[in-house]
């Protein structure tokens, strides 16, 4: 599948490479099903997606399940205006050295978390978080890119598509999530 | 380490007589130093470890490994992922630091063969005996040298102990990464840390030989300025291109020049270290064209009629790139010969003809003397015949390439930073450049998108067309390399720095590959020494901060003074002088604070540790290079952060702030253990943002030993640029706040609310250090 090719020219993965789902409904009950979710959100967001209201469907579908969601650089005020109350000021590399480590239990100190959604980072940086989590985290924590790229290194990733069938499957999460359009 | 036979005879009785107090040194160095030898002299990795391992501790090793593989060996490919183990049984964090060690003993045999050469060829020109004179306010000449050798070099033959010293040490390093040897994760990265000390000594070395011999500024803080741009490169004139580090072979073209009244005949130009350097050796006569990425960009534009080569971040690929051109290749360094015959012994005439003839592709020439001449003679010649290569594609050529485009999006995903280099084809094939003019701020001219291009479309050609306007208009100024930082000045900084009044040092340091163009370093730069801190800069990074104009048309370097002192940006120069930057920290132990220096690398390291507040931001750091020059900036305490390229050195140094237990030092009056706060929180850490790495930076300036009105200067500016890129304050702001003196006062009820609001409590201001042999209470 030509979609499920690294997005960037020799990042070549593996052995362990990710599981491939795309079917935004796929996608909905693996987020459902998480217990102690965590969003990660970088700066690299792609413009055409944040002009089509891409971070309040983050939001939306992070309060759906309850989940996390830490964001730092100039991206963190943007979410910040959304009122989410469980938006996390704290870097991304000091995140990924917390959550690989077995005996930090969150931000609200409740337990570690299962099921971490990746989205927004330069390729090759979400690339390499995902290889630290993936040699050296929780072997029960998922990690899932949501990205519109194939992320090998995440435990679950979506493949490479354009922007508009991006923001398609985003919305149709959200919406499965929440109901409604 | 023996470096030398040395005989020591307190009382001998003989037939003769009676000898005593008879001291007898054979070799080179007769040390007139009064300053007793500490225990450190020439250490050996194991000497050092406990430091290093009482750095790790704080600072464990975050591995994000690049490959889940190795395949170093014939037992490989082996698997590595997770918690499985190779064929010789090394596992993923012992692969990762062995892979870092590996990349800091490529970047330490670079520096230390580049000062090799350096000191071989100044010895043959100036002999042993020339003096070390690096300005006359320079007293302390080698910090590094004094601190890890123990040696006080007084000429150029003193610095060949320091390079046999560092030879074997690397050989040693080197032979751990070997298969079946260093299986320890954190040993491995005790001897990066060790690589890394090694890096800074070659590195001084490289530098204050050329300095001594060559009449580079000499720590001058009123260094000239000189132009730099490929807009200020006069295509007038016949066109010689020097690129990379080494210096000798561009100043044997200058002194060509000057002997034989060619001075205004010829432009002379360079890319990368020999740029700066060749403008520190003739800030008259030379220009820079720019960083390493301007490369090709000048190249596309066909200016250059002869390039000449010598060693370090040069395109493997010149050759090929010059050809299509019709230019003109010597290469001069035995490190990157080209596949060019070897024409050091002909006559200089004769290989100029048959460069000019091309009967010969390019010529190896390793006698710099001999370089001159030759690119001279050629550069004059082979002009009037290339006129007509030094152009640009016509922009309905650049619409005719773009025409060809199949939209398979294969540039866009070869790009490292993922530009989007086919929409602008794309906008091109309808005959708009815009598009792709836009993409040169953030390219770096690698042109991987040429290489995965289907129809092999020149695409950085086409950007380097659409930006015609622009490129024609880079003419601006940078500040020559000063060297070393003054003795004097260092006695004016040393104690508001070490209280921390002076908020701290920023040094903008490394290569090009910046993801987001080059004028994010630009506003760091600016934002810190706006606010007073100390910024200083070296190598490409030094190039970035003077390639950007303010409102008034004025670079960084116009508006902004060269002394290290509050506020200043001070262009050390190339690659090598890196080790000024260091040496500065070091010298701040020895010159203001009068901590003896010699061989003593614990109790200075933990000195600068503790109470230097100095950061790097290594923002498009590249290479191998890049990385034993951090290593060495890590084992004196110093911390750095480097742009999200930086994250693919595939492991980080990170401090975790809640862990109490890691950040508790010794009170040296009392012995006590005391708890300090996270400072510095990180030894390596990769910023996603600018804004990001900013925050970062002031808060890593903090260290244990802040008086309060130097603390609350620090959390002032940390406070500061949190609120402006975040609107709130830090939420780990009680962990930095000891004492209420601490608090900016203009803050004062805001923060006290905060902190009563988290159950803040007062902690202690200990006399700090790591070294329990630094406790003065037995």
């Amino acid at each position: 599948m030509k979609g499920a090719e690294p997005w960037q020219t020799a990042e070549i993965p593996g052995p362990i490479k990710a599981f491939v789902i795309s079917e935004p409904a796929r996608i909905s009950s693996i987020l459902k099903s998480a217990r102690r979710p965590l969003f990660i959100i970088g700066n690299r967001i792609d413009k055409k997606a944040l002009e089509q209201g891409i971070i309040s469907l983050i939001v939306d579908i992070a309060g759906a399940i309850d989940a996390d969601i830490a964001v730092y650089g100039g991206i963190y005020r943007d979410f910040k205006a959304t009122n989410y109350d469980k938006v996390r000021l704290v870097p991304s590399m000091e995140v990924i050295d917390r959550v690989k480590d077995e005996n930090w239990k969150g931000f609200d100190g409740k337990g570690r978390y299962d099921v971490i959604i990746f989205l927004g980072f330069p390729y090759y940086y979400e690339w390499l978080m995902l290889s630290g989590l993936k040699h050296y985290g929780d072997r029960k924590t998922r990690t899932l890119s949501l990205d519109p790229y194939y992320q090998p290194n995440a435990t679950i990733s979506m493949i490479n598509m354009d922007i508009d069938k991006w923001m398609e499957v985003i919305k149709e999460i959200r919406s499965n999530l929440l109901g409604g359009e | 380490m023996p470096r030398k036979i040395k005989i020591k005879i307190d009382e001998l009785k003989s037939e003769l007589g009676v000898i005593k107090n008879l001291e007898l040194n054979i070799g080179r160095i007769i040390e007139d130093w009064e300053e007793p030898e500490g225990q450190y002299s020439m250490p050996k990795v194991y000497e050092l470890r406990d430091w290093d391992f009482k750095l790790l501790k704080r600072y464990k090793p975050m591995y994000m490994p690049f490959c889940d593989l190795c395949c170093l060996c014939t037992y490989g490919k082996c698997d590595l992922s997770r918690d499985k183990r190779g064929a010789c049984g090394i596992d993923m964090s012992g692969q990762q630091s062995r892979i870092v060690l590996l990349a800091c003993c490529i970047g330490v045999a670079t520096h230390t063969s580049h000062a090799r050469t350096l000191v071989e060829a100044l010895i043959d020109k100036y002999g042993r005996n020339a003096p070390i004179d690096l300005g006359g306010e320079v007293y302390v000449e080698a910090p590094n040298t004094r601190l890890i050798c123990g040696i006080k070099p007084k000429t150029l033959g003193d610095l060949e102990d320091a390079l046999d010293y560092i030879e074997t040490e690397l050989t040693y390093m080197l032979a751990s990464t070997h298969t079946g040897q260093e299986g320890s994760n954190l040993d491995l990265e005790s001897k990066v840390f060790h690589v890394g000390m090694l890096d800074h000594l070659a590195l001084e070395i490289a530098d204050i030989a050329q300095i001594a011999t060559l009449n580079f500024p000499k720590a001058d803080p009123e260094a000239p300025l000189v132009e730099i741009g490929m807009g200020s490169i006069d295509i007038s004139k016949p066109v010689i291109l020097v690129i990379g580090h080494n210096v000798l072979p561009s100043t044997s073209i200058i002194d060509y020049m000057e002997e034989n009244g060619l001075y205004s005949d010829v432009e002379v130009c360079g890319l990368c270290c020999s740029a700066h350097d060749i403008t520190r050796y003739s800030p008259k006569k030379a220009k820079i064209v720019g960083p390493m990425s301007w490369e090709l960009r000048f190249i596309r534009t066909g200016v250059p009629d002869v390039i000449v080569i010598d060693e370090q971040c040069i395109r493997t690929d010149i050759a090929l790139e010059a050809s299509r051109y019709n230019m003109i290749v010597i290469s001069t360094s035995e490190q990157n010969i080209q596949g060019f015959p070897d024409m050091t012994r002909e006559h200089p005439d004769v290989i100029v003809e048959k460069l000019v003839n091309r009967e010969i592709p390019g010529a190896y020439i390793h006698d710099p003397d001999l370089v001159g001449e030759v690119a001279v003679k050629v550069a004059m010649k082979v002009y009037p015949l290339r006129k007509k290569y030094k152009k640009l594609p016509s922009v309905e050529e650049v619409i005719a390439y773009a025409t060809k485009c199949r939209e398979c999006q294969e540039c866009d995903k070869a790009c490292p930073h993922s530009l989007p280099i086919m929409n602008a084809i794309v906008a091109a094939k309808n005959g708009d450049l815009s598009l792709l003019a836009d993409l040169y701020e953030n390219c770096v001219a690698c042109t991987r998108c040429e290489k995965a291009c289907p129809v092999d479309m020149p695409i950085l050609t086409m950007i380097v067309k659409a930006s015609d306007r622009r490129i024609k208009s880079e003419k601006y100024k940078i500040r020559v390399g000063r060297g070393a930082i003054q003795d004097t000045e260092i006695r004016e900084v040393g104690s508001p720095i070490v209280l921390g009044e002076i908020p701290g040092v920023v040094a903008f340091v490394g290569c090009p590959n910046y993801a987001q163009g080059g004028k994010e370093v630009v506003i760091m730069a600016e934002e810190f020494a706006k606010r007073r801190y100390i910024v200083v800069t070296s190598g490409c990074a030094a190039m970035t901060l003077g390639m950007y104009k303010n409102n008034d048309n004025k670079t960084l370097y116009e508006i902004y003074p060269g002394v290290f002192d509050a506020g200043g940006i001070v262009n050390v120069g190339s690659c090598v002088a890196n080790s000024h930057i260091s040496g500065a920290a070091i010298k701040i132990a020895s010159v203001f604070a009068k901590r003896k220096l010699r061989g003593n690398y614990k109790e200075i390291a933990d000195y600068i540790h503790n109470r230097v507040g100095a950061v790097g931001i290594a923002w498009g750091a590249m290479s191998q290079k890049a990385a034993s020059i951090a290593a060495g900036f890590w084992r004196l305490g110093v911390p750095v952060i480097v742009g999200p390229h930086g994250s693919k050195y595939r492991r980080m140094l990170m401090g975790r702030k809640e862990n109490e237990e890691d950040w508790y030092v010794y009170d040296a009056r009392t012995g006590e253990k005391v708890y300090v706060g996270p400072v510095p929180e990180h030894l390596f850490y990769t910023a996603e943002t600018m804004e990001e790495a900013m925050v970062v930076a002031a808060k890593l300036c903090m260290r244990a030993n802040d008086t309060t009105k130097g603390r609350a200067v620090k959390l002032t500016n940390y406070i500061d640029l949190h609120k402006r890129f975040y609107g709130t304050l830090p939420d780990d702001l009680p962990l930095f706040v000891r004492v209420e003196a601490d608090i900016p006062i203009t803050m004062k009820d805001e923060i006290i609310a905060f902190l009563k609001e988290k159950g803040w409590k007062e902690k202690a201001i200990p006399d700090p250090t790591l070294l329990e042999e630094m406790v003065r209470k037995k």
